[in-house]
């Protein structure tokens, strides 16, 4: 009886270890297609400072906390956690899809990056952020993306303050093999 | 006839008493968040082999709904055959009781959307392994089982762990050696 007992919790012990569910894990072994661990990058220069983030075997991240990935949550969130803070863009869309993304200013606040404290924003009409997903193949988008942002300077619960419009400029932006998470 | 539902078919025969139960049931682990609450049913049948132990073949069904956004029945079912040894701690085959099991995942499929809002059927079996404990009481003669347990169905190098809560009326077909129900 105790050896059964003892037997039967060790293997409950040990199964409860396995970080995924059963069709996580299929899942991941369908999207990786037998090729193995997969690098995700993401880079991008903020004013002409470049900032980058390499995550290697990017697919055994935890879906709930990642350090570079896109999530499903309606539509979809991606999101790094870099050096210099948080860089987010949220697909408004019910299906991700190789294709190009906008976001204006005009459509409302929205927060993009932190940067060493500093939070940008799309805030003024003219203010802008947009995503190219080139490619989109075994769970991974690729791509690109550029901006124009404007730096939160002052937080309020009644009205936030603004820098100058469009004074945070994103160029050369890229992601490589970032995994989507459902 | 296929053995295993023979010989399913042949325990239930001896079995002294039978179990049917339905409860409420929670996925629990990694990215199952968007699970709710889900519900089990199982039928059971014990064969005393000591005052305060039986042997127990239970098969049952697993149900969980999965809330993705997209409206449909997306979820996971599974239907375990699991054997395993009740004791009850006071050894009179009533009062609390622990309960390991091991077994295995008859059929299993999960229902989804991926990224690119496809329908996937993912079907699959596994190993399943229970740890359970529960209380045998009666109200006025009648005798019930209410009872928790957590329980793990492991295949393709993953798991789906779930908590169960649970209350069953069960019927006995003989008596042990003893006053019973």
């Amino acid at each position: 009886m105790k050896l059964f007992l003892v037997t039967a919790v060790i293997s409950i012990l040990l199964s409860a270890c396995l970080k995924q569910s059963i069709p996580d894990a299929m899942l991941a072994k369908e999207n990786s297609g037998g090729q193995g661990d997969v690098t995700a990058t993401l880079s991008y220069k903020i004013n002409g400072n470049a900032v980058n983030l390499t995550v290697p075997d990017a697919e055994s991240q935890d879906p709930n906390s990642y350090t570079l990935g896109c999530t499903k949550f309606g539509g979809y969130i991606f999101d790094a956690e870099t050096s210099t803070g948080e860089f987010t863009y949220n697909f408004f869309s019910d299906s991700l899809t190789v294709g190009h993304y906008s976001y204006f200013g005009s459509y409302g606040d929205m927060f993009f990056i932190d940067y060493n404290g500093q939070d940008e924003y799309a805030h003024y009409a003219t203010d802008s952020m947009s995503f190219n997903v080139t490619s989109y193949k075994n769970g991974l988008i690729s791509g690109n993306f550029s901006g124009q942002l404007s730096p939160l300077v002052s937080a309020s619960t009644i009205n936030n303050i603004y820098g100058a419009p469009g004074s945070i400029l994103i160029t050369d932006g890229s992601f490589q093999n970032v995994p989507v998470f459902y | 006839m296929p053995k295993g539902p023979l010989a399913l078919a042949v325990l239930l025969a001896i079995a002294m008493q039978a179990n049917a139960q339905l409860g409420v049931t929670k996925m629990v682990g990694n990215n199952t968040s968007q699970y709710t609450t889900g519900f089990t049913a199982f039928v059971k049948a014990g064969y005393p082999v000591s005052d305060g132990s039986d042997i127990t073949l239970e098969i049952g069904a697993d149900i969980f709904f999965l809330n993705d956004g997209y409206g449909t029945a997306d979820g996971t079912i599974m239907c375990p055959l699991v054997a395993g040894y009740r004791y009850t701690l006071n050894g009179t085959g009533e009062g609390f009781y622990v309960e390991p099991q091991v077994g295995f995942n008859l059929a299993g499929v999960t229902s989804l959307h991926d990224a690119s809002g496809n329908q996937i059927n993912l079907n699959y079996h596994g190993v399943v392994f229970a740890a359970g404990a529960g209380y045998l009481f009666n109200v006025w003669h009648a005798p019930f089982d209410l009872n928790l347990r957590y329980e793990t169905v492991v295949d393709h190098g993953g798991s789906n762990n779930f908590i169960s809560l649970g209350i069953s009326r069960y019927i006995t077909f003989g008596k042990r050696n003893k006053q019973d129900y």
